[in-house]
């Protein structure tokens, strides 16, 4: 089976128990200070996107997430890391 | 995991002669943690010498106040942050660098500087011996730790300080296998400011308690007694997330209120959270607190009264002040946007009493909850320390001494910190004198002429060896630092970092080590003005080798007689102090041949102060123009750190040198202490100056060459070593070539 190219987002954030500063002040500073009150929590992230070559979405998944993982791009006490394919290029 | 141990709790039952409750033994678990309550350690701290005419304040204290005449004080503190920065290495330094600032905000000072002190395992070293390389090889996912703790961990510290505008200006770092996977993040902050603005600490019935900064969230909970464990993987949700800009709000808040003289008392949340800081402040103020726990911000609404009194979340600090200043206090702190919550009130029953709902969930006398009771534990001498003096180490002379001091240079205990230091904002505020890597120690600028000089050193090497011996040095180390700048030492800060003080020779280690500055305190009289103790350092390999820190600072008065460590062309080089080949515990040995054990260079407490006053003599009349002291890696590597410094060769004659070494390698490499090594162009009246100071061992030693020379040392008319200024220096540049690819 040939490789073909993925589009890999990874999703970076503290873990929902874990206080998010720069979320914190977006929301106060930013977003209720312009009187945006319908809005109620912000999050904040760091988000890469990846163009990947494998051979399926399983082994483009599970090789973002060795990467992840060997260069220690989050810590996995602090943070999650989600990995979603965005959709196959070929397609 | 247990809260108490069962004779704690006990002792609790019979003196609330109750059971306690849940949050009840939460609040006590929180407090009488060894992080908290000092109870290994407390009896042994109270022996150290905290008199001195300077002193305001001494150890017990959030922070240390000196006097330093003309209405002005210095307050200063030491903490680490070990186990945090071991699991998240970012947030947890970057955390203790808030924690330490707090401290010194809650005296009614402002910081100006910081230092700190790091230490991590071997970061891979091509240049390393062979049993290094080796252990680096076997156990590669352990020491790939190492460069990702050390990158975050400056990372961390430079970000918090950095943000909040607040130099750091000097530190002092440590490699070894012993921190493998693991690491020690000491930080110190200085603080600068009137004495008759410090914080009072008197307060009344019915004042007012208000809780100010970030609201109140799960993280860090269990965080002192997670301290106070050996590291274990579930304890590790126990970290925090730093908020620099709230840290900042909170300065001018204090700072403001301060000046207005609003407030009475002033107390940040750090470990333990709100369980220790009430409790302390209860006990110590010697009044009793009604406290509403409904008032305090929470950031989930459905927290547990046990969660809330525990959390450690940062940024946050307790206030008292009257009824009557309410209202001022409450406009400055909605003018800096700064949360805030009136939580309860001063009563004179001495409890602590904690309502929710209109219900006493917890009431509890302050001081049983603060006073934790103490612990006798046993001291035994480790088989090690014996069986490393005597062992019979045969290491052979190596053939290429060139390649030796190459490799001695970039060993990353001793290699140029420039990686590290760049990282750092160390001239905000516009104190900062000189650059770090010029002067021994940090030069800070005061006021009405007047500069304060601090640095930090540690030797775990030495002090594995030898924990009394290898305290002593550290603390002459940093002695010698502050004298190579020309100040007059007026205190010492000590944080002692060892693994479970419930094993016997731990804890003979950290008895040795308080003696040792008992004993250096005493004899110099340099009081003690605070410390920290951290137990439970252990990593999977077993526990940390001993690991004292000590930070000790000095007073210039006028800028005439600072010294740096640059020479100058043509100056003469001379030596002080006699060089021994005492080599345990040093960089020779253990980072270059491989090697543990042999004798620790002893100190001689008398020939030490002789000899550092015999520099500050000559530095104020100014007869020299650098100076140095001789520390890890010793003379060779001193004299290459001044050759490098100045981009000046060196020409070195070694049969001149006062010493009772049998061979070269342990001559050059030798880390005798209370030696300094000075330059000048005032050869005469130098040396009638020497020639007035009985048993003073001295000797002219050589010259500075000039710019873009080699760095040459000679024996018995030979050049034994001979190295070219731009070879030296890509050594010298060592961890910024390991890091770049990180």
């Amino acid at each position: 089976m040939s490789h073909r190219e993925f589009n890999v987002i990874v999703t970076i954030q503290n873990k929902s128990f874990i206080n998010d500063p720069e979320g914190e002040t977006i929301y106060h500073d930013l977003i209720l200070k312009n009187q945006y009150k319908n809005i109620k929590s912000v999050r904040t992230a760091k988000v890469l996107k990846l163009v990947v070559n494998a051979k399926n979405p399983l082994e483009a998944r599970s090789s973002v997430k060795k990467m992840c993982e060997d260069l220690r791009i989050f810590n996995p006490i602090v943070s999650d890391c989600q990995i979603n394919l965005l959709c196959d290029n070929n397609n | 995991m247990e809260i108490l141990t069962s004779s704690e709790l006990n002792y609790l039952k019979k003196k609330l002669n109750r059971e306690p409750n849940l949050l009840e033994k939460e609040i006590v678990g929180a407090q009488w943690s060894e992080h908290c309550s000092y109870k290994s350690s407390k009896k042994y701290i109270k022996l150290l010498s905290k008199k001195g005419d300077r002193i305001i304040k001494g150890p017990g204290y959030d922070a240390g106040i000196i006097d330093i005449d003309n209405g002005d004080v210095i307050t200063i503190h030491i903490e680490s942050h070990n186990h945090p920065s071991a699991v998240e290495p970012y947030g947890g330094a970057a955390t203790g660098v808030g924690g330490i600032i707090r401290d010194i905000i809650s005296m009614g000072t402002m910081p100006i500087a910081l230092l700190n002190a790091l230490r991590f395992g071997h970061i891979n070293s091509p240049f390393a011996s062979n049993e290094i390389k080796t252990s680096i090889r076997t156990n590669n996912e352990l020491h790939s730790a190492s460069k990702w703790l050390l990158k975050n961990v400056v990372r961390g510290i430079a970000d918090y300080g950095n943000c909040i505008g607040i130099p750091t200006v000097g530190g002092e770092i440590e490699f070894d296998e012993s921190f493998t996977n693991y690491c020690l993040v000491d930080v110190a902050a200085i603080g600068f400011g009137k004495r008759k603005n410090l914080i009072k600490n008197i307060i009344q019935e019915d004042d007012i308690l208000i809780l100010a900064g970030s609201s109140t969230g799960r993280d860090g909970i269990h965080g002192a007694s997670f301290a106070s464990k050996e590291l274990a993987v579930e304890n590790r949700s126990a970290v925090q997330i730093p908020d620099p800009f709230m840290e900042k709000l909170l300065m001018e808040v204090t700072k403001e209120a301060i000046e207005a003289n609003i407030l009475k008392a002033v107390k940040d949340l750090g470990g333990g959270g709100l369980s220790c800081c009430l409790s302390e402040t209860s006990a110590n103020l010697n009044k009793g607190f009604d406290i509403d726990l409904g008032q305090v911000p929470l950031k989930y609404n459905d927290m547990a009264p046990e969660e809330i009194m525990i959390s450690e979340s940062q940024e946050r600090m307790l206030y008292i002040t009257n009824k009557d200043k309410l209202k001022s206090f409450a406009k400055i702190l909605e003018k800096y946007e700064v949360p805030f919550a009136v939580i309860g009130t001063v009563k004179n029953h001495k409890n602590l009493v904690i309502n929710k709902n209109g219900k006493t969930i917890a009431n509890m006398p302050s001081h049983l909850i603060a006073y934790a009771p103490l612990l006798n534990r046993n001291g035994k001498k480790p088989k090690y320390i014996d069986d490393l003096r005597v062992k019979e180490i045969s290491v052979t002379p190596p053939h290429d001494l060139n390649k030796t001091l190459l490799n001695m240079l970039a060993n990353p205990t001793i290699a140029s910190k420039n990686w590290i230091f760049q990282q750092f904002d160390h001239e905000i505020g516009l104190r900062t004198i000189v650059k770090p890597g010029i002067t021994d120690c940090a030069v800070i600028k005061l006021n009405n002429n007047k500069f304060l000089a601090a640095k930090l050193d540690g030797n775990s090497k030495l002090c594995y060896h030898d924990p009394y011996q290898g305290t002593l040095t550290c603390l002459s180390e940093a002695r010698a630092n502050l004298i190579s700048a020309g100040a007059h030492p007026i205190g010492i800060v000590d944080h002692l970092q060892f693994g479970n003080p419930e094993n016997p020779e731990i804890f003979w280690s950290f008895k040795k080590s308080i003696e040792a500055l008992i004993d250096f305190s005493n004899f110099n009289k340099i009081p003690v003005v605070g410390g920290k103790v951290s137990f439970y350092n252990e990593t999977k390999i077993g526990p940390i080798k001993p690991s004292p820190v000590i930070g000790m600072l000095g007073l210039i008065k006028g800028m005439v007689g600072v010294s740096q460590i640059r020479p100058s062309p043509e100056d003469t080089l001379y030596i002080i102090g006699i060089t021994s080949d005492n080599m345990g515990g040093s960089e020779y040995y253990e980072f270059l041949r491989g090697v543990k054990g042999g004798r620790v260079p002893p100190l001689d407490l008398q020939t030490d102060l002789n000899n550092s006053r015999i520099v500050l003599k000559i530095i104020k009349e100014q007869l020299i123009s650098c100076s140095h002291d001789c520390s890890k890696g010793g003379l060779a590597i001193a004299l290459a750190e001044m050759a490098i410094s100045s981009n000046c060769g060196l020409n070195i004659d070694l049969d001149k040198l006062p010493n009772t070494c049998e061979r070269l390698d342990f001559l050059l490499f030798a880390e005798t202490p209370s030696r300094f090594i000075i330059g000048t162009k005032n050869e005469e009246k130098l040396e009638n100056e020497f020639a007035k100071c009985k048993n003073l061992k001295y000797s002219k030693i050589g010259k500075v060459m000039n710019t873009g020379d080699n760095i040459t040392f000679m024996a018995k008319d030979k050049k034994i070593i001979n190295l070219e200024m731009k070879n030296a220096k890509r050594y010298y540049e060592n961890i910024s070539s390991i890091m770049k690819n990180q």
